[in-house]
């Protein structure tokens, strides 16, 4: 009766940020990035890639409530770097692995093709 | 943007392939890439299905929302639903969802017209887009080979029982309803690493090593008939159940055996509905996991208006 429209989900509803940006007020080079419409999916894998980088502090996101589809990553960094570039450099480094892994999977199926 | 790069280089082997089922170990990545490739093959590649009927005549036994909702659950081949266009945001109809771009129809008529039940199956639905039709099972190969293969039953008619309706087809992924997802099963394991101590093996009887065998619920271990040792015959049988472990502690044995899970491989599983290839769907997934990673990325605008606010409190701060 009053669930949500299941398309709230993953539609961005117009005059949203998909990601807005909240800097800390009492602590330097931190801040938390708020990602509407987002899940676990970029979530984990943004925060666990955060966390391969030795600038990063603290990195960690939560989903605040299941009804709410955003999520909330929180980024501390040393005076060496910034939330910003951190978080930044996480997509970046992400990106390319998966276009390794693109590449990768791709050789892997046309060898497989080949061989039948 | 300065600053070191933190990025892996993941490595692919495919062990199985078909059109409908893909078997690949992936390496040197860590379980958050591994469950986001999961996440996304489930809910977030795009298919194409069937979303709003339109039905003239329906005689049968079941309701009209119940036969929409089975045509709904109808496979259709997929390949097109990648650069296919979302209804709510294509242009050329103003997300009415009927035009060319982002919709495929179909239409269904059937009349049972002798004393013998007509089955009215899934190949009865003729489509506009000889790209998209309903997936076809018969040629599977493996499968018992039937003489009269049809498609996927949607309802039975009996003498004087009437069909006809207008099906919509359009593209949509899984998190909106589940007659998108792509995806059968996709699961994913960690690979075992069994280390068996050997010289507190020897200490068993051949009783105790059968007994010790046997406690693995799945068929891990076996006895070599010629030297009596204890073998590691399949490791991914292995359930991560710690029975052989608990078995070695109440022989008074513990140390026996040593299992760790490799975190950084992984056994991937990928089953298909037959909406593309399961090849395909790793590969779908991974562009689609790329275009939410761009579509995260921090607006011109956001930055700009940090920077000055930045200055203002390095200001502050400097003193």
């Amino acid at each position: 009766m009053n669930a949500p429209d299941r398309y709230e989900r993953f539609v961005v509803p117009e005059g949203t940020k998909k990601v807005s940006y909240e800097r800390d007020t009492k602590i330097i080079n931190a801040a938390s990035f708020t990602i509407e419409r987002e899940d676990h999916t970029v979530g984990n894998i943004l925060r666990m890639q955060l966390h391969r980088d030795e600038n990063v502090l603290f990195a960690g996101y939560k989903l605040p409530h299941p009804l709410q589809y955003k999520i909330i990553v929180r980024i501390h960094t040393t005076s060496q770097s910034s939330p910003m570039q951190a978080y930044n450099q996480a997509i970046n480094d992400l990106d390319k692995e998966l276009d390794h892994l693109k590449n990768a999977f791709e050789t892997e199926v046309a060898k497989h093709s080949r061989e039948f | 943007m300065e600053g070191a790069s933190y990025q892996r280089f993941p490595t692919v082997k495919i062990r199985e392939m078909k059109d409908d089922y893909c078997k690949f170990e992936l390496h040197s990545t860590d379980a958050s890439m591994a469950n986001a490739l999961r996440r996304v093959m489930i809910a977030e590649v795009p298919t194409v299905a069937i979303d709003l009927v339109e039905i003239e005549v329906n005689s049968s036994v079941l309701n009209d929302e119940f036969i929409a909702h089975r045509l709904g659950l109808i496979p259709l081949t997929s390949d097109r639903a990648m650069s296919m266009r979302f209804s709510r945001d294509c242009d050329a109809c103003d997300g009415d969802g009927q035009c060319e771009f982002c919709s495929v129809e179909f239409h269904l008529r059937a009349k049972c017209i002798n004393d013998q039940t007509l089955d009215v199956t899934s190949k009865d639905l003729y489509s506009s887009d000889h790209t998209v039709v309903p997936v076809d099972f018969s040629d599977s190969g493996s499968g018992i080979e039937n003489s009269e293969q049809r498609g996927i039953i949607i309802v039975k008619l009996r003498r004087g029982q009437e069909l006809r309706l207008r099906a919509i087809a359009r593209k949509g992924i899984g998190k909106d309803h589940a007659k998108w997802s792509p995806a059968a099963t996709v699961t994913f394991m960690y690979e075992p690493e069994i280390h068996i101590n050997e010289d507190m093996m020897d200490t068993l009887t051949l009783d105790e090593k059968k007994s010790w065998v046997e406690s693995s619920p799945t068929k891990v271990f076996d006895i070599d008939p010629n030297t009596q040792q204890v073998v590691v015959v399949d490791p991914e049988a292995y359930t991560y159940d710690d029975e052989v472990i608990k078995k070695a502690e109440a022989m008074g044995k513990s140390g026996l055996v040593e299992i760790y899970a490799k975190e950084d491989s992984f056994i991937f599983t990928v089953e298909s509905t037959g909406a593309i290839k399961a090849s395909q769907l790793v590969l779908n997934a991974i562009d689609i996991l790329k275009q939410k990673l761009d579509a995260v990325r921090l607006s011109e605008d956001t930055v700009e208006a940090d920077e000055q606010f930045g200055e203002l409190g390095a200001h502050m701060r400097g003193g």
